[in-house]
């Protein structure tokens, strides 16, 4: 419970907490402590607040009384049905079944990236390709899901190798769903190097979002993602290039650009350390509109090539905190970017909502938000568990879509055991950290790194990764800035993307 | 032979270099069964795992390298990761013993909501048989079997009227 | 030869059985048993092959109790 906080240097013998309502607390500045309340509600105390909190000196009426009741942190004022309505809503997304639908239409990739997770294989390695057969199971298996919501994505390799593939994917959900009527979207990760006008009109004329990878500068991103001289001079210029051009398709045809542009993800390694003002500007030049700062997975070829591109996680964060306060002053300047981490966290901190990343949840999303479909037809609780089966393990393998019904997939003994894992009350550390309710931690992440769905917390590199982009975000709100503040608010709007929905 | 390479006394812990294997004992009263198997359960990919109980409240874990000819460096960090496993392994169970009500909420909504309710091809392939019960309120009995007219008695002769 | 004594209040016996089946290929198992404990009499090739199939042995043995106490 005092995470960070010391007392003596206080003054402080101790907490009086005869007065205060369950909170979690944890200093995240030179004179800033935050204090969370059992509903995620929070109050950030500079250090005479947080003498006169911890003595119970709290005076009715009293700026700082307002300030602690009015986040629920006060045993008087505890207001019972507000807070069950609040954790209610941090949960909103028990209940619907999967709504993410991985479909790896293939493993062949023409791109060869150091750390590729998803363990490509060569273009001639024809057989990784899902026949229209198998596309059909899966695409009646995503749709067996009990979510009205459903998003298929492709994921490789790189799906556009598999281009009838997808499409034939696209042509039979539509048509399957024609009855069903659920809210159907697809979604394309891809490294545009195969994209040519006529899939492009395709993809737009049956409104695919297109999602793509873009690690920083022309040297960085082609040293990492090798894409042979076949296929262009750099694989950087040719992604920015129809980035660009998709981008101006959806200007033509009158869409909202705030909306609707290419996603790009940055995979970060070693080298892209100190180049976070060049990545960054290359985002902004690009007209992104967000910018997801990921660190380095243990998946795939990463769990290999780690020792030349991997980084302490202290490193990465500085890395992060640089980058996301340049952001911040572009934001200051009138440049509309937010970084994807901070959003995620800042709308569950913010708004008290869950944007529902099924990554930072909890449970994770892993078999009860996301499945993924091998292009053999396997079934996997996630896409990392699907990737941790081409390196020769199978713990998250739940069924195929020749032989499983959709309840014993889901319903499988594994699914419940990453549920289980997956929440943070049950979580030595977790259970008693200031973030419980902003965070989550995919099992999958801890089973391949420290060898138990459960992991062990104090050793876990994601769980640094989240604790010091929160520190970093509470710090930010604890300056008091309001200008920084509106910004952050900012990020936190969700606001649905309607032109990519079928069926709605 | 055990060998001093682990910074704890060999009550706690030993090392075998000849034969690349560590003991651990373990106290049963700070550390409960199933937190030794759960830590141990996650070592099973890594290195052959023994368990005894050389006395009661004692137990013994010997991990073992699977390769022959571990370093002391390795041999340490196989009882150091042991060790932090164990411990995360123990408050674990008693952290969810305290949050028991709230998991398995969460845990039965969001199974519960993703399976949805049996089809009737689920209720088809389900095998009722397996698991007779009793059924003292005759819920399984048809209406005709509980309400139904009963069968007519035989028709009284002559010879049985007063 | 190789002795692995499992105590019984710490392996169920059907598990230890199953591992006996699994791994009886790969050597000469004999298998018997004390008041306390499970025996399993490992021989193969050499010591190195006896350590080896007695760990994955013990290691089977192991998982599959844990396995099976947790479904009970």
């Amino acid at each position: 419970m005092s995470a960070g906080v010391d007392f003596a240097a206080l003054g402080l013998e101790g907490l009086r907490v005869d007065h205060a309502a369950p909170f979690r607390m944890r200093r995240v500045a030179e004179g800033a402590t935050v204090l969370t309340a059992l509903d995620g509600r929070f109050a950030i105390l500079d250090d005479d607040e947080l003498r006169a909190f911890a003595r119970g000196e709290v005076e009715e009426g009293s700026p700082l009384f307002e300030k602690l009741a009015g986040a629920n942190l006060l045993a008087d004022s505890f207001d019972v049905p507000a807070a069950a309505e609040m954790l209610r809503a941090r949960r909103s997304f028990v209940g619907a079944g999967p709504n993410l639908h991985v479909f790896v239409v293939t493993l062949r990739c023409n791109t060869s990236c150091v750390y590729c997770h998803a363990s490509r294989a060569n273009m001639d390695a024809v057989h990784t390709d899902m026949t229209p057969e198998v596309a059909e199971k899966c695409v009646d298996f995503a749709l067996s899901t009990t979510n009205p919501s459903v998003t298929i994505e492709f994921q490789g390799g790189e799906p556009l190798v598999a281009f009838d593939v997808m499409k034939h994917v696209i042509e039979y959900a539509l048509e399957r769903n024609a009855n069903l009527g659920k809210e159907l979207e697809f979604t394309l990760v891809s490294n545009l190097s195969l994209m040519d006008e006529e899939k492009l009109a395709y993809l737009i004329d049956r409104r695919v979002q297109i999602c793509t990878s873009i690690d920083g500068p022309a040297d960085v991103h082609d040293q990492m993602r090798k894409l042979p001289k076949a296929y262009g001079e750099s694989g950087h210029a040719l992604t920015l290039e129809w980035t660009r051009r998709i981008n101006e398709r959806y200007r033509e045809m009158g869409l909202d650009e705030t909306l609707y542009h290419v996603e790009a993800l940055v995979t970060t390694t070693r080298a892209l350390l100190p180049r976070w003002k060049e990545l960054v500007d290359t985002y902004v030049d690009l007209g992104c509109r967000a910018l997801f700062l990921r660190p380095l997975d243990p998946f795939g070829f990463a769990d290999k090539t780690g020792d030349r591109i991997d980084y302490p996680r202290e490193e990465y964060l500085e890395y992060y905190r640089r980058a996301v306060d340049y952001v911040i002053e572009l934001n200051r300047e009138g440049v509309e970017i937010l970084e994807r981490y901070a959003a995620i966290f800042l709308t569950k901190i913010l708004r008290g909502e869950d944007p529902n990343f099924l990554d930072i949840r909890q449970p994770a999303g892993a078999g009860i938000g996301q499945l993924a479909y091998n292009y053999d037809g396997q079934i996997f609780t996630c896409d990392e568990g699907r990737m941790l089966h081409e390196m020769g393990d199978d713990s998250f393998r739940l069924g195929d879509v020749h032989t499983s019904s959709y309840r014993d997939v889901v319903g499988h003994p594994t699914v419940r055991a990453v549920v289980i894992a997956g929440q943070l009350a049950g979580l030595p550390d977790c259970n008693d950290c200031a973030y419980q309710l902003y965070c989550g931690v995919p099992p999958v992440h801890s089973h391949k790194t420290q060898g138990s769905i459960f992991g062990r917390m104090r050793e876990s590199t994601l769980c640094q990764v989240h604790k010091g982009i929160q520190d970093y975000l509470f710090a930010k709100l604890a300056e008091g800035d309001a200008e920084t503040r509106a910004i952050l608010e900012r990020w936190t709007t969700i606001r649905p993307r309607e032109h990519f929905l079928h069926g709605a | 032979m055990s060998e001093q390479i682990l910074a704890v006394p060999d009550a706690i812990a030993r090392a075998d270099m000849g034969d690349g294997s560590v003991e651990l004992f373990v106290d049963e009263s700070l550390y409960p069964l199933e937190a030794v198997y759960g830590a141990s359960f996650t070592f099973l990919d890594r290195c052959f795992v023994f368990l005894d109980r050389p006395q009661p409240g004692r137990l013994r874990v010997i991990l073992s390298a699977k390769k022959l000819g571990a370093s002391p460096e390795v041999l340490r960090e196989m009882v150091g990761e042991f060790a932090n496993e164990l411990l995360a392994c123990a408050w674990r169970e008693k952290i969810t013993e305290r949050n028991r009500a709230t998991i398995e909420a969460v845990t039965m909504q969001a199974i519960g909501g993703a399976m949805g309710p049996p089809s009737l091809d689920d209720l088809e392939d389900f095998d009722f048989t397996e698991e007779p019960f009793e059924d003292p309120l005759g819920i399984a009995m048809s209406w005709e079997e509980k309400y139904g007219k009963k069968t007519a008695p035989p028709a009284a002769t002559e010879g049985d009227e007063e | 030869m190789r002795e692995l004594r499992f105590p019984k209040e710490l392996y169920l016996g059907e598990q230890v059985d199953a591992a006996l089946n699994v791994f009886a290929r790969f050597g000469r198992l004999e298998r018997d048993e004390d008041e306390l404990t499970w025996i399993v009499r490992v021989h193969a090739a050499s010591a190195a092959k006896e350590r080896r199939l007695a760990g994955e042995l013990a290691n089977y043995a192991l998982g599959a109790t844990i396995r099976a106490r947790g479904e009970r």
